[in-house]
């Protein structure tokens, strides 16, 4: 007779939330994004490597560990900006004027640019690997010990998904959002410039990326390629969760989380990767556009 | 009667080379309903989108209020006093009735007071959207709907509004009350811009009339000389068709 160690199973449950919540909002950062400005992001993950970099640098030569949140702030303004910027330079120009398959150029741009920024951080890095200290003692969630960054991380973004929640609902800005997420000639009409949105939708969506990348500097270290899994397993979250949906993200970030957990625990820990795929295969054999595929009215 | 808008020899369309709009003048008086007729694909709706922006003229300008406008993006025509209600549904289906309103007052979106009295005068006209104002969109009716839509655009008392057929695909109720409303914002100083398939109001309605086809202006006058031939106009529309 098999018997089940509850504690452990606990333990495994919270930390798959933990880390799916984790990727949550790397996988928001992707469908804000997409949600406005119908393209996906490929470079992502260099936003999060980037906002991982500016991090360390700030609170290793700057503020000091002991201020690792006002660290994580000034990362996501500084990516915040630079994807104006990038967005400003290399896509809007795409979008005003009548050009043809816009959104393949823009994955082509965004594509190029991951490659652009994991070169510079070569050269400007080097091929060493970095790790800022810990922002916090380990500590216990419920059954869990978890590491004093990993629950930073946990709460953090617990805390960046509320405010990011409240944004869109409670604010004129965050309705704009919504409504240019559902009808942009709408958006147009009611005088509100969509390309300026479209920037700041770009700019909001790479800031959640790099405060991923921020958050779990001293957990994963930082390195030019370090952006790429979490990247997958955003790409992962927004197919599972349904391209354009917030509350998807959420729940398959939880998903996710919990099923690559407990695949370690009852079948084989190497193959934790592997377990999550599998759950993203069986969504798309089962439910090709996801759990919270967001249906339009047609009329 | 002062010219409102003022479009002068415009050529426009989608595609470089290909014109929907071809050399078009006319003149839009102010306080006045002005209403274009004309078959399927005469080029309507692509002057309306010309106008408010969303397509640029090849060649010639339009002149509103004694500014030129023709390179200006909707979201600046909308800050100088333009509106548009398009052909289609142009409603935010997730958001709720009020959220769509208030997302038409976005220019004044500081000025509390001034959202609440729009607000309510909106609701006042239309009682349905007040009584579902916590609704979303998209559980609304087609009528309902375009009533939003035409709510949503008027928040801001426009000084030009641009309609695009909307009694496309309504009950003749619902006609009535969308024209009614029509009447009265121009009652009201509103100058509109109508177009129409539904001849036989567009002519009622209106002060003054143009037939476009084929891109070009065929015929124009006050609405007495499209009254007095108007099965002619439909059936010439027919043919055309």
């Amino acid at each position: 007779m098999v018997t089940i160690d509850w504690t452990l199973l606990s333990q495994y449950i919270i930390s798959g939330v933990v880390i799916g919540l984790i990727y949550s909002l790397m996988a928001m950062g992707i469908t804000f994004i997409y949600g406005i400005m119908r393209i996906i992001n490929w470079s992502m993950g260099e936003f999060y490597m980037i906002g991982g970099y500016l991090q360390y640098i700030i609170i290793t030569h700057f503020l000091g560990v002991e201020n690792w949140y006002l660290g994580v702030l000034l990362s996501m303004v500084g990516v915040f900006l630079l994807g104006m910027v990038v967005q400003g330079l290399l896509i809007k120009p795409m979008f005003q004027g009548s050009v043809e398959r816009r959104t393949e150029y823009a994955t082509i741009v965004t594509i190029s640019l991951g490659v652009l920024f994991t070169n510079v951080a070569v050269i400007g890095a080097g091929p060493f690997i970095y790790s800022p200290p810990g922002y916090y003692h380990g500590t216990r969630i419920l059954t869990l010990p978890v590491s004093g960054t990993r629950f930073v991380a946990f709460i953090g973004t617990i805390v960046l998904l509320s405010l990011f929640y409240l944004f869109l609902k409670k604010t004129w800005w965050g309705r704009a959002f919504q409504g240019a997420a559902q009808n942009r000639m709408g958006i147009q009409t009611a005088g509100i410039d969509v390309f300026r949105l479209d920037q700041i939708a770009f700019g909001i969506g790479v800031a959640l990326a790099a405060a991923a990348g921020a958050l779990l500097a001293p957990e994963f270290y930082l390195h030019p390629r370090c952006g790429s899994i979490a990247t997958m397993k955003g790409f992962e979250i927004i197919v599972i969760g349904g391209l354009g949906s917030i509350p998807g993200v959420l729940c398959a970030g939880l998903l996710l989380g919990l099923i690559e957990s407990l695949g370690a625990v009852f079948l084989n820990p190497s193959f934790r990767d592997v377990y999550g795929f599998l759950f993203l295969l069986a969504i798309l054999a089962i439910k090709p556009t996801g759990l919270f595929e967001e249906r339009e009215r047609v009329a | 009667m002062a010219s409102k808008l003022s479009v002068q020899g415009v050529t426009s369309g989608y595609v470089k080379g290909i014109d929907i709009v071809n050399d078009v003048s006319l003149e839009i008086q102010e306080d006045a309903i002005t209403g274009i007729i004309g078959p399927n694909g005469a080029g309507k709706s692509t002057l309306l989108k010309t106008i408010f922006g969303f397509l640029h003229p090849s060649q010639g300008k339009m002149v509103f209020n004694r500014r030129e406008i023709q390179t200006l993006s909707p979201f600046k025509l909308k800050q100088l006093g333009i509106c548009y209600v398009p052909q289609d549904i142009n409603t935010f289906p997730r958001l709720t009735v009020e959220e769509n309103l208030m997302l038409g007052a976005w220019t004044f979106k500081r000025q509390r007071t001034l959202l609440k009295q729009r607000l309510g005068e909106i609701y006042d006209f239309f009682p349905v959207l007040g009584a579902k104002r916590g609704e979303k969109a998209t559980f609304l009716s087609g009528g309902e709907l375009q009533m939003l839509a035409i709510g949503k655009e008027v928040m801001t008392i426009p000084e030009l509004l641009l309609v695009d057929e909307p009694s496309a695909g309504l009950a003749p109720m619902l006609v009535s009350e969308i024209y009614a409303f029509l009447q009265r914002i121009r009652e009201q100083g509103v100058t509109i811009f109508l177009v129409d398939q539904n001849i036989t109001k567009a002519v009622e309605v209106s002060d003054y009339m143009y037939l476009l086809e084929m891109g070009k202006i065929k015929k124009q006058g006050p609405k007495e000389d499209f009254e007095e031939n108007i099965r002619g106009i439909i059936k010439d529309s027919l043919i055309a068709e």
